[in-house]
């Protein structure tokens, strides 16, 4: 059994980010916000974490051990996930960041991804059935005509229907250019869909009488490439006047995963009998750009995604170090001397420092990124809305790709830290561990979003993002100076914004000279330089927050110390590494860029 | 059926910041608590739900839970969350945790039953912070209403609830006339516990109290929460019980290895004085 004990999230935590770093009080004098306050943001927050503990996180663990099985052409789930299906969808957080006239409550993102770390983080799996419904619906919402809102929306944002992201395709995943699902048209309005899809996670259950899948296809005649593919809303079962009528959507197989395992992933196959409906959604051949419209949401919950997993194996792995004695100090040297708990060992709370520090460098920076989509969409002023745009797209890329690589090795220094024990699958955090490694990869994988960084966030607008980064940096170092943060670890995080500004110039600068393959051949080594001046910023702002609550004396000594550690630790073991990193962008050191598929 | 629920907020034994005892031990800390309800006032609540909904068709309320609580503007947060958990209204009661005890509390809510006249009181059996388990009592003395505590199941019949309380060795059921006082256990919650006339025989409940939906939340800020001073349901607010130090439990020690048999039994013995 899981070990209830497991906070999963530091509540507290979560408050210092939301209120003392992030200020995400104020976010209710937005007009759009205006309903809310911060009292009914902490009751919402208490109801969807105890939701989490209480229901989610029991049934971890048997849904990872009996991932479900395919039968008679159908995909049946744990049992335990059938019982908590409608209770995560009367929670109702699926359609809460959405407006009041499509349903929603209007709850800014800032707090629903708030809520929905810990759904994740109790059970990755339970809340994917969730907010992969949100994302698809979100589509429709943002792209269909009334009536495709009102028949598939509606369902799908109350719960009634899941929905899911039918892209890949097994010679087109990173390459969704390259889809060849057909769509041909019909007199009657709806399209006839041919083709296979892969990787469909949902794409098949038997928790809701239907599931809408969202189809990349190509239009019989459509110009190759990009601009040739179109969105299509295919549902398994077509509504019809005598009710729900089966259309033609079949599954060829599920996945066998090793992680993520309560969520079946499944191979789909569209119009076997050529009689699979399907609905264009806005627009012929803009499919691709309606995806990427909504991009910055998804690659953001995947983050929160990574930074909820490895929160809980951090949580998990410090209860297990006070507890499990081990050893004696060095100074003692009596063998007769009971054994002292792991924590007391340097090397142990090192570990774990550096698990802390990963994991609520993440949270926080999966919240601002958050705020900055608020401030985008609902800012006062267009001015404060192109300005968070800006730091909205820059940020994502960092978003998703920190948690997921750096949850990554958060995840194994928790199986680290249970020794022998964390490498039996008794314990959880190898599946933690296996679960987060999804993280890396979907949604855009950690070399697409070094691309995506370098290639164009970075250097969009002849740089206003990154002077637009700075300018934040710069406001959280005044913050940290009135809070009397230290000198040293100021002029470290600023003096790093500087540098990361220079290294980017001066690959913009290869680019511009007609080398934009040496420009991105580190683009991976930029993106990690890149993460860990954003990580520092965040842990800045903490440092800050954290000294202003020492000075308040309000009985959270502890908590705050403990902040102040983290912030040193990233100070002052990561952000040194930036310079060498910039060298190696810089020097176009060039090992695997030479290298032969044949010599390997 | 109208039911009032008394609740109380307590600190969060779950949270990372404890109850604290300053050195001069004259009262607990309470800056930087985190709160929450008290657990058995939730299972009274999600009892009280359940006497006034079909089971089946929980959405549709038949009959009317007031739940009230004593406290700082802040207590409201407490009522919020029951009011977002189905309860139709809310009373707080202005004063200060420092200033009541079991015997204040059960005076002023007996002035406000001869206002609100609900059919029956459900309250928790007991607050886990004080662990007193008087105000139930107090309060059928006070009302001269017939009183059921320790409640493990409750049935609703007409004017009458048939209650099942669970005793040493066994299970006592008893019928109370309403209007009346019920104190609850925390089988209360349990999947067949409580049953409405309303609700089938058959219906089985989801184990445990109900979560709150988020869009409930939402609503619960329109329904009405009164705040009523204390002076205005108790003249007199004098205590009867006075606090005269707190002390926190001793730190537990760490176990130690016997030799043998021999030395094991003498320390049973002499030190844990067990034998």
């Amino acid at each position: 059994m899981a070990d209830q004990t497991n906070p999963l999230l530091d509540d507290r935590d979560l408050d210092f980010l939301l209120y003392d770093v992030l200020h995400a009080e104020r976010l209710v004098e937005l007009p759009d916000f205006a309903d809310h306050e911060r009292e009914t943001f902490d009751l919402l927050l208490k109801t969807t974490r105890r939701f989490a503990r209480e229901v989610l996180y029991p049934a971890y663990k048997p849904m990872d051990e009996s991932p479900p099985v395919l039968a008679n052409g159908r995909v049946t789930v744990h049992p335990m996930m059938h019982a908590i299906y409608p209770k995560l969808a009367e929670l109702g957080l699926i359609n809460a960041s959405r407006p009041a006239s499509v349903g929603g409550m209007s709850l800014p993102l800032t707090i629903s991804t708030a809520a929905m770390a810990y759904l994740m983080a109790a059970n990755l799996s339970a809340a994917g059935y969730a907010f992969l419904t949100t994302g698809a619906a979100h589509l429709i919402e943002a792209f269909g005509d009334e009536d495709l809102k009102a028949t598939y929306m509606r369902p799908m944002y109350d719960g009634t229907w899941t929905g899911t992201m039918a892209l890949t395709e097994p010679q087109a995943g990173s390459s969704l250019t390259d889809v060849k699902t057909a769509a041909t048209p019909t007199d009657r309005g709806h399209f006839l869909i041919r083709g296979s899809k892969t990787f469909i996670s949902g794409g098949d259950h038997d928790l809701t009488e239907n599931i809408v899948n969202l189809v990349l296809a190509r239009i019989d005649g459509a110009p190759p490439g990009i601009k040739g593919v179109s969105l299509f809303v295919v549902p398994r079962r077509r509504p019809t006047r005598e009710g729900l009528v089966d259309n033609d959507v079949s599954t060829a197989g599920v996945i066998h995963k090793i992680g993520w395992r309560g969520l079946p992933s499944v191979i789909l196959s569209f119009g076997e009998a050529s009689d699979c409906h399907g609905y264009l959604l806005g627009e012929p051949h803009k499919g691709i750009g309606y995806m990427f419209q909504m991009m910055n949401e998804a690659r953001i919950l995947v983050g929160v995604s990574a930074a909820a997993t490895a929160s809980a194996a951090y949580h998990e792995s410090v209860a297990y170090a006070r507890v499990r004695p081990q050893g004696r100090s060095m100074k003692q040297r009596d063998p007769a001397a009971p054994q002292i708990p792991i924590i007391e060992h340097a090397d142990v709370r090192r570990m774990l420092l550096r698990q802390k520090a990963i994991v609520e460098g993440a949270l926080c920076l999966s919240l601002a990124t958050s705020r900055y989509a608020d401030l985008a969409f609902h800012g006062a002023t267009p001015a404060a809305r192109s300005h968070a745009a800006l730091l909205l797209d820059l940020l994502t890329p960092v978003a998703k790709s920190f948690p997921a690589e750096k949850g990554f090795e958060a995840n194994a220094l928790s199986v680290q830290i249970h020794g022998g024990y964390g490498y039996s699958s008794e314990y959880l955090p190898e599946a933690w561990m296996r679960d987060q490694k999804l993280n890396t990869i979907h949604e855009g994988t950690t070399g697409i979003q070094s691309m995506d960084l370098l290639g164009r966030k970075a250097v969009a607008g002849g740089g206003a993002a990154i002077r637009a980064l700075l300018e934040e940096i710069t406001e959280a170092a005044t913050r940290a100076r009135t809070a009397d943060v230290p000198v040293s670890w100021i002029d470290a995080v600023t003096g790093a914004g500087a540098a990361v500004a220079a290294i980017t110039a001066e690959l913009g600068a290869f680019a511009l000279g007609g080398d934009v393959e040496k420009m991105m051949l580190h683009s991976v080594d930029y993106l990690e330089l890149f993460s860990v001046l954003v990580i520092g910023w965040q842990w800045l702002q903490q440092a800050a927050a954290a000294r202003e609550g020492l000075a308040r004396q309000d009985g959270l000594g502890d908590f705050y110390e403990g902040k102040l550690c983290a912030a040193q630790y990233w100070i002052f073991t990561e952000i040194p590494r930036i310079p060498a990193l910039a060298e190696l962008c810089r020097s176009g050191e060039d090992s695997y860029g030479r290298m032969k598929p044949a010599w390997f | 059926m109208k039911i009032l629920v008394p609740l109380k907020r307590v600190a969060d034994p779950d949270n990372a910041n404890k109850v604290k005892i300053p050195a001069a031990g004259d009262k607990i800390e309470t800056t930087g608590l985190e709160w929450k309800p008290n657990p058995f006032d939730e299972y009274a609540l999600e009892a009280a739900l359940r006497l006034t909904e079909n089971g089946q068709t929980p959405k549709v309320r038949a009959g009317e839970v007031v739940v009230v609580t004593f406290g700082p503007k802040e207590t409201e947060q407490t009522l919020r969350a029951a009011l977002a958990t189905g309860a139709d209204r809310a009373i707080r009661i202005d004063t200060t945790d420092d200033k009541l005890d079991g015997d204040l509390v059960a005076r002023a809510l007996a002035a406000l039953i001869e206002k609100e006249k609900p059919d029956v009181v459900v309250m928790g059996k007991q607050a886990v912070d004080g662990d007193s388990n008087q105000v139930g009592q107090i309060l059928a003395e006070l009302l001269d209403w017939p009183m059921a505590t320790f409640a493990a199941t409750i049935k609703e019949e007409a004017g009458a609830l048939v209650v099942s309380r669970e005793v040493d060795g066994g299970v006592a059921t008893m019928r109370v006339k309403l209007p009346a006082i019920v104190t609850v256990d925390l089988r209360i919650v349990a999947p067949t516990s409580v049953y409405s006339t309303k609700t089938a025989a058959t219906f089985k409940y989801n184990d445990g109290v109900r979560f709150a939906a988020l869009p409930a939340i939402m609503a619960a800020k329109k329904k009405l929460l009164v705040e009523i001073k204390l002076a205005d349901l108790a003249a007199d607010q004098a205590l009867k019980v006075e606090y005269k130090a707190f002390q926190a439990p001793p730190a537990r020690k760490a176990g130690i290895k016997v030799k043998d048999v021999t030395e094991l039994v003498t320390r049973l013995k002499n030190e844990a004085k067990v034998l």
